[in-house]
C-alpha cells in the first residue's frame, strides 16, 4: 500500500494506492495543529496493512515553526567583524513608501552571533588561520545561553570549508546540533547562505523531534518526507535538512498536478490553487520549474524549491471603497475568523459573497450541504459597500469578482508571460476550494483555450506526495571562466555526481533507478544573475541562447562566467497509473441538481447546476453551468463547453463569444 | 457608472505590470552593480503628452524626475517608431550625470500614443574620476553630457553615437552591456503597451490613463484634506559643497488649505561651487516621495499626486540649481537633506504619522583604479545604509536605507570576486542611534581593505551635523570617513578625493537615526 498524506491547516489528507487492485482511495481527516501526528495516525488506521505501508508525508512542521517563530535557540557563528550579517541583509527596506514598515526581525538576536578569527579568500586560501583558542570559550558561552542548535557561517568556507569544519567539530564534540553552511548550501552570496543556514539551523530540531515521535509511533511503515523540490526524501535527511522542506505541501500540489495533467494529455499547464486567504500559481512547462532562491516569511532561502507565485488574494478577501473613491478586494481577508459574511459571523463583503449572491454558490450545497450559507447576512454586507460607493448592489458583487480576478490574472502573468512562455499555449489546472468559480474567467481574460479540473482537485497536494520520485539536490560555486575545458568541468562536477549517486544507493535505489542530471549556472562576466542551463559540452552556446530568449539579446563576443555546478539524483519511484473509467452508463440528465438563476457578467441567466459526483466518464455540456462537488464548485461559462474524460477530469473548453 | 469603476482597477494592475516586467528585464541582464544588485534604476510608462502613467516602485529619487525627462525629448524630438532617445543632461531632463535615461516611443496606427522609459545609474560616464562623482565646480567635470539625442532612429543603432559614449567612460564593456539591457527593457515596455492597445483598444487604454491620474489627484487630495490647516516651516543644512567648509542652507515653508498644498523652499541657500547643488527635478522627487509615503500604499504611481501639490523652488537655489552647476550630489546627499526638511515640517501637522531623521546621506563611496589580474580599469560604487529615524510608536530600524534610496548592497562574496577590495569588517555601529522613547537606528561601518592602489572618493553627509530627533527624542550620531593606514587612524573629509595604497583599510562609519519621544 503506498499512502501520501499531507497536513493542512484545517484538513490532513490522505490519498492511499493499492498496487494489487489499482484503485485510488482519497479521504479528509480533521488536522490537529497541536500535535500534526495525532490526525496522521487517525487517519492511517483506516488504511490495511499497517507496518508494511509506504508513506509520504507532506508537512507543515518546519513552515510553521519558521512563520510563527517557534524554532530552536541558535547561535550563529560568523567571520570576525561580520556578526551583524544577517540583520543588515541586504541593507535595502521592505516597503519602499511606508515609513513604519520594519525589516523582519532576524531569527538569531545579537547576543547570539558570535565571532571566530580567521578569513579565507574567494580563492579558497586560508588569509588569517582559524583561532582556535577561543572555540572552547564560545562553547561555553553557548551551554551558559541555553543554545540548542548551531548555525555556521563563515565567509568563502565554499571555496575551503577547513575552518567551518574544524568549529563545526568542536561544537559536534560537545553535543551541539550543527548546520554548517559549506554543507547546507555550498554557494556563494554571504547574507542568502547565512540566512538558508540559520533557518536549518532554526528549523532542523523541530522536524527531526516531530519525525522521530512519528516514524516510532508507525511501528515498520517507511517514512519517506516530501521536499519543497517535489521529491521525497529520508526522515534522517529531512530531519537534517529541514530548510528543504519548508513548502512540502505546495510542491506536493504541483506534483500531483503535472501527474494528473500528464496522463489527460496536456503537458503545458498553469496551475491555479485559490484556497480563503491566497492563492498559489505554478507553471509546468513539461516540468515544474525550479527556482533557486526564494523568499518565505520576508527571510531568503536559497535551496531549490519550486517556483510557486503567491498572492494575497482569495475567498476570503474583502472587498471595501478606498479613499479616492474606488472599489478594491484585498489583501485583507478575514481569515477563518469570522469568515465571509455569509458564513454567519462576520459583516465584510468578500469574494465568496459576490459568489454566493451571484448565484454561483447555492446556499444550501456548500460543503456538499454540511454548511448552510446565509444569503441576507452576504446582501447586508454587500449593501453598506454598494452605498458608499454609489453603484448597484449586482455591479458591486461582479465588479468585486472582476477585481480579484485582475489579481489573479496578474499572478499568471508574471509566472508566464515575464518569463517569455505564451498563456495562449498552456491548459489552466484549477484546484483549491475557490479555483473553480474563477477559472473560466481567468482563462478567457489570458486567451488560454482550456481549463482541467482534476478529479481530486481536494487532495491534489497528496496525491502529488504519492506519486513522488526521491530527488536529492547538489551545488557548489566555482567561478571558471567560460574558457574552462568541459573535461575539467567534468572532474569538478564528478564528486556530486557521485555524491549523488551513493546517497541513492543508500536508501536502496538501484543503478537502474537511479538518474542524476547535470546543470551549469552561467552568466555574462559581470552580471549578477545566472542562468542555468544542462550540463554538456553545448553549454556555452546553450547559454548564448537560454539569454536571448530571456532577455532579448545575447553577446558572442562577451566573457562568460561558469558560477555554479548543479546535480540533482533523482531516484525513480514506479508511477501507479491513474485509475480509468468506462463511458458513464447513466443519462446527464440523472446528475442535474435543477436550474437556478446566475448573473454572468450584466445579464441574469437560468443555468443547470449539476452534482459533480454523479458525473460519469463522457458526460458533456454547454454553459453557462455549475457543477457542484462537496469540496469546490465549478462555472462554466456561457460559450463555453465542459466534458468528463476518462480520469473524471472536468475539461472546460473556453469558447471565443 | 458602474463598470468605470471596476474597469479602472483593473486597468491600474495592467498598467502596473508593465514597467514592473521592465524591471524584471533591466535588472537579470545588466553588468553595472548599481543596476543588477543594487536595483538603481526605474522604468515607467507614460501617455502621449508626457504624463507618467505607471512607474514601478524601484527607487524614489527618480520618480518625480521621470517625467521632467520624458518631456525634455518631446520638446526635443520628432518621433519615428523604432526610436530611443538617450539622455543624461542635468540640465534638460536628467538628474546627474551617471543616471542615463533611454525613451522610446510607442506608435498606434502610425499615431504616438505613449513612450516606455527606463533611467539607470552607470558605473562610469567619464569625467574628473573613476565613477564620475567627483568633487567638480562645473558640470562639465563630472562625466560625458549626452543632450537628448537618438540612440536608435528607426530600427537602426546609430553606431556613431553609440560609440562615442563608450568611449567617453572608464569601462565601455561594461556600459555597451548595460546600454542593451536598457534597450532591451525599452523594447518589453513598447511590445507590452501595444499588445494593451491591441486587446482594449487605443480609445479604452487612453480613457483609463486618464481616469488613474485623477484618481491618484484624488486621493492625494483626500490626504491632504485631512492635514490640520495651517503653515509649517523648517530648516536643516548640508555640511559643506566640498569645496568649501560652511554649512548650506534647506528651508522648506508648508502651506495646507482646503486639499492644496504649497510646497515653498524659498529661502534656501543660493547654489554652491561644490557638487551638492539639486536640480529641479530633483527637488520635485522628494515632495512626491514624501506625500506618496502618506497616501495610502496602493495608490499608483503617477504623476496625478503632483496635481495637489505646488513646489517653489527659487531658480539658481540650491534647490533648483542653473547651469553650468555641478549637480553629482543632488541626486544622492541633497535630495535626502530635503525629504528630511519637509518631513520636519510636516511632523508638526502630522505629528503621530512622521518619523524622526534618518541617516539623511546615502554615503556614496566610489573607488576606481587599474586591476592588474583581471587587466582592466575597474569603478566600485555603493551606497551604504545606516540607522533609520525613530517612529512614533516604534525604534527606528538600523542598517538600512533610508528615504530616496533603496538599493541593494554588494555581498562580501561577490565584491571580492570582482574588484581587488576586499571587505574586512561589516557591522552595525552600536550606540550611534539617537537615544528615546523609541530610539534611532544604528548606523554601519563597512571597512575595505585596498589590494592595489586606488583612487578614492567620498561624497557623504551627516558628518558635522547630526540627524535631528522630534518630540524630545535626541539626534543620531553623525557619521564618520576614516583612513587606516599602518594601523593608524586618520579622518578623511565628508566630500573629496583620497590617493589610496594597497593595504589601505577606508573605513566608513555611518550616521545613526533620531530617536522619538523624550525618555
Amino acid at each position: 500500500m503506498r499512502i501520501g498524506i499531507d497536513t493542512g491547516g484545517t484538513f490532513t489528507d490522505f490519498v492511499a494506492f493499492d498496487p494489487k487492485t489499482g484503485k485510488i482511495e482519497t479521504f479528509k481527516v480533521l488536522s490537529t495543529p497541536d500535535d500534526p501526528a495525532r490526525a496522521i495516525l487517525d487517519g492511517l488506521a483506516r488504511i490495511a496493512d499497517p507496518g508494511q505501508r509506504a508513506i509520504v508525508h507532506g508537512s507543515t512542521v518546519a513552515t510553521n515553526a519558521l512563520l510563527e517563530r517557534k524554532g530552536a535557540r541558535v547561535a550563529l557563528i560568523n567571520t570576525a567583524g561580520f556578526r551583524d550579517l544577517l540583520q543588515i541583509g541586504r541593507q535595502n527596506r521592505p516597503a519602499l513608501y511606508n515609513f513604519f514598515a520594519d525589516p523582519p526581525e532576524p531569527l538569531v538576536p545579537r547576543q547570539h552571533r558570535l565571532e571566530v578569527t580567521e578569513r579565507v579568500n574567494y580563492r579558497g586560501e586560508v588569509q588569517i588561520p582559524l583561532d582556535e583558542s577561543t572555540l572552547a570559550a564560545l562553547v561555553r558561552q553557548c551551554r551558559e545561553y541555553a543554545i540548542e542548535s548551531i548555525a555556521l557561517c563563515l565567509l568563502f568556507s565554499f571555496a575551503n570549508p577547513v575552518h567551518e569544519q574544524m568549529v563545526a567539530a568542536k561544537f559536534a564534540a560537545a553535543g551541539f546540533l550543527v548546520s554548517a553552511s559549506h554543507q547546507v548550501l555550498p554557494e556563494f552570496r554571504e547574507y542568502e547562505r547565512a540566512s538558508t543556514t540559520t533557518i536549518n539551523a532554526y528549523v532542523s530540531p523541530v522536524m527531526s523531534g516531530y519525525l522521530a515521535k512519528l516514524e516510532a509511533a508507525l511501528a515498520g511503515d517507511r517514512l519517506r518526507v516530501m521536499q519543497s523540490n517535489g521529491g521525497m526524501a529520508s526522515p534522517r535527511l529531512a530531519g537534517e535538512q529541514a530548510v528543504r522542506c519548508i513548502l512540502s505541501g505546495p510542491a506536493g500540489g504541483l506534483v500531483g498536478a503535472q501527474a494528473v495533467a500528464r496522463a489527460a494529455g496536456f503537458e503545458r499547464i498553469l496551475t491555479f490553487d485559490m484556497g480563503g486567504t491566497s492563492t498559489d500559481v505554478a507553471l509546468i512547462d513539461g516540468e515544474a520549474q525550479v527556482s533557486a532562491s526564494s523568499h518565505i516569511g520576508g527571510l531568503p532561502i536559497s535551496v531549490p524549491m519550486l517556483a510557486i507565485h503567491t498572492v494575497g488574494s482569495g475567498g476570503g478577501s474583502i472587498a471595501f471603497r478606498d479613499a479616492g473613491g474606488g472599489l478594491q478586494v484585498g489583501p485583507q481577508s478575514v481569515g477563518a475568523n469570522p469568515g465571509p459574511a455569509c458564513y454567519g459571523a462576520g459583516n465584510l463583503p468578500t469574494v465568496t459573497d459576490a459568489n454566493l449572491l451571484l448565484g454561483r454558490i447555492r446556499p444550501d450545497q456548500f460543503f456538499g450541504g454540511r454548511m448552510q450559507l446565509d444569503v441576507d447576512r452576504a446582501r447586508r454586507a454587500f449593501e453598506v459597500l454598494s452605498t458608499e460607493l454609489g453603484l448597484a448592489p449586482e455591479a458591486c458583487q461582479s465588479g468585486t469578482i472582476q477585481i480579484v480576478n485582475a489579481h489573479m490574472a496578474r499572478a499568471l502573468r508574471i509566472i508566464s508571460v515575464e518569463k517569455g512562455r505564451d498563456p495562449r499555449d498552456f491548459t489552466l489546472l484549477a484546484f483549491g476550494g475557490a479555483g473553480g468559480l474563477h477559472a473560466v474567467e481567468l482563462a478567457r481574460e489570458l486567451g488560454m483555450p482550456r481549463i482541467l479540473v482534476p478529479r481530486h482537485a481536494a487532495t491534489l497536494s497528496a496525491l502529488g506526495m504519492l506519486l513522488a520520485d526521491a530527488v536529492k539536490d547538489y551545488s557548489r560555486t566555482v567561478m571558471l571562466p567560460g574558457g574552462t575545458s568541459f573535461a575539467n568541468l567534468e572532474i569538478a562536477i564528478a564528486p556530486m555526481v557521485e555524491q549523488g549517486r551513493s546517497d541513492l544507493s543508500a536508501e536502496g535505489f538501484s543503478a537502474k533507478e537511479r538518474r542524476v542530471e547535470a546543470k551549469a549556472d552561467l552568466r555574462y562576466a559581470g552580471q549578477s544573475f545566472e542562468l542555468s542551463v544542462p550540463f554538456t559540452d553545448s553549454l556555452i552556446a546553450d547559454f548564448h541562447q537560454a539569454h536571448q530568449a530571456a532577455y532579448g539579446y545575447h553577446d558572442p563576443d562577451a566573457e562568460i562566467e561558469i558560477v555554479n555546478l548543479r546535480a540533482r539524483a533523482i531516484g525513480l519511484v514506479e508511477q501507479p497509473p491513474l485509475p480509468a473509467f468506462p463511458k458513464a452508463s447513466t443519462k446527464l440528465d440523472q446528475a442535474l441538481l435543477g436550474h437556478f438563476p446566475l448573473r454572468l457578467g450584466d445579464e441574469e441567466k437560468v443555468a443547470p447546476f449539476y452534482d459533480g459526483e454523479k458525473l460519469g466518464a463522457g458526460h458533456f455540456f454547454e454553459g453557462p453551468a455549475i457543477v457542484v462537488r462537496p469540496d469546490t464548485t465549478i462555472l462554466v461559462g456561457e460559450s463555453d463547453h465542459a466534458e468528463v474524460d476518462r480520469f473524471l477530469n472536468l475539461i472546460i473548453t473556453i469558447g471565443t463569444a | 457608472m458602474s463598470s468605470e469603476l471596476i474597469r479602472l482597477e483593473i486597468f491600474k494592475h495592467l498598467f502596473a505590470s508593465i514597467p514592473e516586467e521592465m524591471g524584471a528585464v533591466l535588472q537579470r541582464s545588466s553588468f553595472s552593480p548599481n543596476i543588477k544588485e543594487r536595483c538603481d534604476f526605474s522604468c515607467a510608462l507614460f501617455d502621449a503628452a508626457g504624463e507618467m502613467i505607471a512607474q514601478a516602485a524601484h527607487i524614489p529619487v527618480h520618480l518625480g524626475a521621470m517625467p521632467l525627462s520624458v518631456q525634455s525629448a518631446i520638446q526635443s524630438t520628432d518621433f519615428t517608431e523604432g526610436d530611443m532617445l538617450i539622455l543624461n543632461d542635468p540640465y534638460r531632463g536628467g538628474t546627474h550625470l551617471p543616471d542615463l535615461t533611454l525613451i522610446a516611443p510607442i506608435f498606434s496606427g502610425g499615431a504616438l500614443v505613449g513612450f516606455a522609459a527606463n533611467r539607470a545609474h552607470h558605473a562610469d560616464v567619464g569625467g574628473m574620476v573613476p565613477g564620475s562623482m567627483p568633487i567638480a565646480r562645473e558640470l562639465i567635470q563630472e562625466g560625458l553630457i549626452i543632450p537628448p539625442v537618438k540612440l536608435i532612429q528607426a530600427g537602426v543603432v546609430q553606431q556613431g553615437v553609440w560609440d562615442l559614449i563608450l568611449r567617453n567612460t572608464r569601462s565601455p564593456w561594461e556600459r555597451g552591456g548595460d546600454l542593451r539591457a536598457q534597450i532591451a527593457a525599452n523594447l518589453r515596455g513598447v511590445e507590452r503597451f501595444a499588445a494593451l492597445i491591441a486587446k482594449y483598444g487605443l480609445d479604452e487604454v487612453q480613457r483609463y490613463s486618464q481616469a488613474l491620474l485623477v484618481y491618484t489627484e484624488r486621493l492625494t487630495r483626500a490626504l491632504i484634506a485631512g492635514m490640520p490647516e495651517g503653515h509649517y516651516e523648517f530648516e536643516d543644512v548640508l555640511d559643506d559643497d566640498g569645496i568649501g567648509e560652511v554649512p548650506i542652507k534647506i528651508r522648506v515653508a508648508v502651506h495646507i488649505h482646503g486639499d492644496q498644498a504649497r510646497v515653498d523652499f524659498s529661502g534656501s541657500d543660493p547654489q554652491v561651487r561644490g557638487s551638492v547643488n539639486a536640480v529641479y527635478a530633483i527637488t520635485l522627487s522628494a515632495v512626491y516621495y514624501v506625500f506618496r509615503c502618506l497616501v495610502d500604499s496602493e495608490v499608483p504611481n503617477n504623476t496625478g499626486s503632483l496635481r495637489a501639490i505646488q513646489v517653489i523652488a527659487p531658480e539658481g537655489s540650491v534647490v533648483n540649481a542653473r547651469p553650468p552647476a555641478p549637480v553629482a550630489g543632488g541626486n544622492v546627499e541633497t535630495s535626502q537633506r530635503i525629504v528630511d526638511v519637509l518631513l520636519g515640517a510636516l511632523a508638526q501637522a502630522l505629528p503621530e504619522k512622521i518619523p524622526a531623521a534618518s541617516q539623511g546621506t546615502m554615503n556614496n563611496t566610489l573607488i576606481g583604479g587599474r586591476d592588474p589580474l583581471r587587466r582592466r580599469e575597474f569603478t566600485y560604487y555603493e551606497t551604504i545604509g545606516g540607522g533609520m529615524g525613530a517612529r512614533p510608536g516604534s525604534h527606528g530600524p538600523s542598517a538600512i536605507h533610508s528615504h530616496m534610496t533603496n538599493t541593494l548592497n554588494t555581498p562580501v562574496e561577490a565584491m571580492e570576486y570582482a574588484y581587488p577590495l576586499q571587505i574586512v569588517r561589516y557591522e552595525l555601529r552600536s550606540g550611534s542611534g539617537g537615544a528615546g522613547r523609541f530610539h534611532g537606528g544604528e548606523g554601519l561601518r563597512r571597512d575595505l581593505l585596498l589590494l592595489v592602489d586606488a583612487t578614492a572618493s567620498l561624497l557623504s553627509e551627516r558628518r558635522r551635523s547630526r540627524p535631528y530627533g522630534l518630540a524630545g527624542g535626541e539626534a543620531g550620531a553623525n557619521g564618520e570617513n576614516v583612513l587606516i593606514r599602518d594601523g593608524e587612524e586618520q579622518p578623511l573629509p565628508a566630500k573629496g578625493q583620497s590617493v589610496l595604497r594597497a593595504g589601505d583599510v577606508l573605513s566608513i562609519r555611518t550616521p545613526g537615526g533620531g530617536g522619538w519621544g523624550k525618555m
